[in-house]
Order: structure tokens, then C-alpha cells, then sequence
């Protein structure tokens, strides 16, 4: 056999496997995400004339989806900061313990990710619903007197996503945190640094891959997230996701909603991108 | 001094665990309730609010459907990302690390996103509020799963044993079949039933696809509280609850969860 024929044959056999795939992505991912672009930039739909960026223009102009846009952003910072800052000793017992209840932990951190998402907002509306538990207990408590509106606001959307969210975030970390070989700080134990610094200066900078992979997952899936802004806020919190939702479904402006999700796609892309060029410059120092 | 901190710690994630635990657990108290609200503690109980989701038949007609979506999209999806994985692990060839990167797209891209994108197309070809439309919307967001469960395992299966097999004379569909299959099926189980529960708890793309006719439940629940937030949504939470535990104890048992989220 020559090695030609055996190449060809190798060269059949890859596209084999990768066809199925090729197609599938073309026609479901490719294709829509094109055809997305195109009606962004179409004057009206149906019946368009020409192509245009006003849509573009009223989102980076009117006040409205300016606000919008940046609650969404803001969201998923606090989110990404708040599932960094629980997340992190959770991962370091994860990847660190000796505990015998280790394996106990992992499975109470990655289970609640196979509970349906509506089972667990309609948790949250049990715990923060005027009748809720936390309301019982403030009342019994007697630090209120009547019950507060806990949810339909920002916070408890906020509570949501990081109940949602946090276990990715400890994941991450954790097979960071996993990798680190622990002579490092047994070395900088016996080089004289006490708990605190051996943390600050050997630990942490070398789990910082760790929370940043978690941080653009979070992020990512936060911005993009649909459900749990629209049930815990109750049309008081409009994400961009909602917002979408609204000119596709409810007020049928096709073109507007293909280019609000395009700035959402575009800002997505740019996160992953920074990542990315972070990730570069953090492997080289 | 060591003992305390590790103390603190303990307390700490068993704080955390709880976090992540009480919004879950707490539909089971709260779905047996005597009064028709949402509440914690509940006043009396009763059982009436599972006879009434019992009886509620959109949920029974939705459950059918988003099993059927579930159980068609994880094997199209199986058959699709495994053979897919073949070729990302196992050959090198132009353009492989831009299909590897093309296949976790789905995963950190916004979900209203390609939600919005699949209707733009499926639109036009008359296949929203449909069952297969819904079927290939799934298998969008499924497929990545397998890619990756399958695509770990298969990197961890040693490709001598393939060719070991080859020299002692098997073909290549003998070889594949009697080795590197029963090797990988670990990998297959734990994609096909982490496509399973991606697809069955799907809601925001579904959300744009649905229709009278084909409703997932997630959405027959969502729209179910956009009318009455009474007990019932709180026990077919408990329902499910019951069954996620179920399939979790499976998995655990059989492919062991830490297993496929190491990577």
C-alpha cells in the first residue's frame, strides 16, 4: 500500500467522522447567525428596502437600552464577583481538604446543576415571596413588622443567578487549585511566610486562571441568561435578553431584536477575546 | 490555630451547601400546604396539590413531548458529537481546532441569542412550533455536551489497544467494536445523560419554538404561574426534585459524577 492511498483513505475517513457535525453546526449555528446579521441591518422586515445601522444606532443611542444594557452588564459583574468571592474556599476544599466528606461536597456543588432551573426559581419565589421563609423569619424575629417586597427587585435576581451560577465557578477553581503542587507552600512555609502571605504571594496568583476561566463562564452565561431575571424580577429588572425577547415576540421588530442580540453577541465575543489576550500575557510572565 | 481554620472552613462550605440546598429543597414542605399560596412554613397539610398537578393534563401532554425531544436530541447528538470526537482526538487535520471551538460555541454563547438565530431561520421553513424544529434546536444545545464527555474519556483510552487488536489481525470495525467501544462507554453514558438533562431542562430556547401543541414542561410550568402561583407548580417541583435525585444516585453509581466534571 502507498503511503497516497493511505493518506486518502485517512482523508475520507476524517471527513466521515466531521461531516455530520459540519452540517449540523452549519445549518443550526452558521446559517442562523448569518441570516441574524442580515436582518439586523435590514431597514423593516418584511418588506425591507435597503440596509441600514439605524437599529445599531438606537441602541447605542436611546436611553432606554442604554440602561438596559448597562443593568445587564452590571448584573453579571456583581454576579461574577459574587460566585468568585463564595466560590473560591469552596473549591479550596474541593481541591484541597482531607475532609471525608469531600466527595459529599462535590456531589451537593454539581447537583443542584441537574435540578430543573424552574424547580429552583420557584424555590427562591418560596424563600423571598412576601409569605416567604425569609419574611417569616424577619417577622418572627421581630426585626420587621409587615412583610418586605423581596423579590421583583435587582438583588433577588442577583441571589438567583449566583445560586445558579456558583457552581461553575467552583469547578473552575477548584481544577486550578487541584493542579497547584503542594511543596510550593510547604516552601514558602519554611522560607519563613506565615499562612496569610504564603496565600496572597503563591496561592493565589497561581489560581488566578482558575477564577478567570470560572469569571468568563459566569459572565457569559449571566448576560445571557433569560429565566431567572424574568421570574425573580417580575418585569422589574429588563435584561437584555428580555428585552429581546419583548421586540421579537411581542412587538415582532425583527430587525431591532436581531441587532440588540448582535451587540450582545459582539460584547460576548469581546469578553472571551480579553480572556484570551489576559490568558496570554498571565502564561508569559 | 490550624484546627480552627479548618473548622471555619468546614462551616463555611456547609453554609455554602446550604445555600445551594434550601431553594431546592424547600418545594417539597411548601407543596404540601393547605392554603393556595406559595408559602413557608406552610399552614396545614394536605396532599391536594399533587392531585391537582396529577390531574392537570397540559402537564402530562408537555411531560410526554419533552421526554420524546429529550430522548431524540440525546441520540442525535450522541451519534453526531461521537463521531465528531473521533476526529478531534484521534486525527490531526487543517481546520480542527476551529470545529473543536465551533462545537463549545453553544455553551458561552447567549442562549436568547441563538434562540432569536434558529427562529430567523426555522421561520421561513415553517418549522417553529414544530416537534422537530424543537428536536434540532435541541440537538444544537446538546451536542457540545457530548463532544466534551465523550471527547475526555476517549483522550484517556490508550490508542495501542486499538492497534494491538489490528495486529493480531482485527479489522478496523472489529477492532473499534471489540476494543475501544466497551472502553468508552462510560464516556457515551455520561454524554447521552448529560444531553438528556440539558434538553429536558432547556427553557430559553424552547421559549421561541413552542406553540400550542408542542409545550416543553418547563414552559407549561412557567406558564401555568403566569395565571396562579398556588402549591401545584411546588409539587411537580417536588416531582421532579424526586426524579433528578433518582437519576443522580444513577449516575453516581454508574459513571461516578466526579468522573466527568474533572475536565
Amino acid at each position: 500500500m502507498s503511503a497516497t492511498t493511505s493518506r486518502s483513505k485517512r482523508t475520507i475517513e476524517i471527513l466521515a467522522l466531521v461531516l455530520p457535525g459540519v452540517v449540523l453546526l452549519g445549518a443550526g449555528l452558521i446559517w442562523p447567525f448569518a441570516t441574524m446579521i442580515h436582518m439586523s441591518l435590514l431597514d423593516k422586515y418584511p418588506g425591507e428596502t435597503a440596509l441600514t445601522l439605524t437599529h445599531y444606532l438606537q441602541f447605542v443611542t436611546d436611553s432606554y437600552f442604554i440602561g438596559i444594557a448597562l443593568r445587564t452588564f452590571g448584573l453579571a459583574l456583581v454576579v461574577t464577583l459574587l460566585t468568585a468571592i463564595i466560590g473560591y474556599p469552596v473549591a479550596w476544599f474541593l481541591a484541597r481538604s482531607q475532609s471525608r466528606f469531600k466527595h459529599l461536597v462535590f456531589l451537593g456543588v454539581v447537583s443542584p446543576l441537574l435540578v430543573s432551573i424552574v424547580v429552583r426559581t420557584i424555590g427562591w419565589t418560596i424563600l423571598l415571596g412576601n409569605e416567604g421563609l425569609v419574611n417569616a423569619a424577619l417577622l418572627a424575629l421581630g426585626i420587621i413588622d409587615e412583610p418586605v417586597r423581596l423579590m421583583q427587585s435587582f438583588w433577588s435576581v442577583v441571589v438567583g443567578m449566583v445560586h445558579v451560577l456558583l457552581p461553575f465557578m467552583v469547578l473552575s477553581i477548584a481544577s486550578v487549585l487541584g493542579k497547584i503542587d503542594g511543596s510550593l507552600m510547604e516552601a514558602a512555609a519554611v522560607l519563613g511566610a506565615n499562612p496569610r502571605r504564603t496565600f496572597t504571594r503563591v496561592v493565589l496568583p497561581l489560581s488566578v486562571q482558575g477564577i478567570a476561566a470560572g469569571s468568563v463562564i459566569v459572565f457569559c452565561l449571566c448576560i445571557g441568561a433569560y429565566i431567572t431575571p424574568i421570574w425573580l424580577g417580575r418585569g422589574h429588572v429588563t435584561v437584555m435578553s428580555i428585552s429581546i425577547y419583548e421586540q421579537m415576540v411581542v412587538m415582532v421588530e425583527w430587525p431591532l431584536g436581531a441587532a440588540a442580540s448582535m451587540i450582545l453577541t459582539f460584547a460576548t465575543l469581546l469578553i472571551l477575546l480579553a480572556y484570551g489576550f489576559a490568558i496570554r500575557r498571565h502564561a508569559k510572565r | 490555630m490550624r484546627r480552627r481554620s479548618d473548622t471555619l472552613l468546614n462551616i463555611y462550605v456547609g453554609l455554602v451547601l446550604l445555600f445551594l440546598a434550601l431553594p431546592i429543597a424547600i418545594v417539597i414542605p411548601a407543596a404540601f400546604n393547605t392554603d393556595p399560596t406559595l408559602a413557608f412554613p406552610p399552614k396545614g397539610l394536605s396532599l391536594k396539590w399533587f392531585e391537582t398537578a396529577w390531574n392537570h393534563q397540559p402537564f402530562w401532554d408537555a411531560l410526554w413531548i419533552t421526554i420524546a425531544v429529550a430522548v431524540l436530541a440525546s441520540a442525535i447528538s450522541l451519534i453526531i458529537g461521537t463521531l465528531a470526537s473521533f476526529a478531534i482526538v484521534r486525527h490531526k487535520f487543517p481546520g480542527r481546532e476551529m470545529l473543536e471551538l465551533l462545537f463549545m460555541t453553544p455553551l458561552v454563547f447567549p442562549a436568547i441569542v441563538l434562540a432569536v438565530a434558529l427562529v430567523m431561520v426555522l421561520g421561513p421553513l415553517g418549522l417553529v412550533r414544530t416537534f422537530w424544529g424543537l428536536v434540532f434546536a435541541h440537538v444544537i444545545v446538546t451536542v457540545p455536551y457530548v463532544v466534551r464527555t465523550v471527547g475526555a474519556t476517549l483522550s484517556e483510552i490508550d490508542i495501542a489497544y486499538e492497534e494491538a487488536a489490528r495486529t493480531l489481525g482485527a479489522n478496523p470495525l472489529k477492532a473499534f467494536f471489540l476494543v475501544t467501544l466497551p472502553m468508552l462507554r462510560p464516556g457515551l453514558i455520561a454524554g447521552a445523560v448529560f444531553a438528556a438533562i440539558i434538553s429536558f431542562d432547556e427553557f430559553t430556547i424552547s421559549l421561541f419554538l413552542v406553540g400550542p401543541g408542542v409545550m416543553t414542561l418547563p414552559l407549561e410550568i412557567y406558564y401555568y404561574t403566569e395565571f396562579q402561583m398556588d402549591p401545584t407548580v411546588a409539587a411537580i417541583s417536588a416531582m421532579l426534585v424526586a426524579f433528578t435525585a433518582v437519576v443522580i444516585v444513577l449516575v453516581e453509581r454508574f459513571i461516578g459524577m466526579q468522573k466527568q466534571f474533572r475536565h
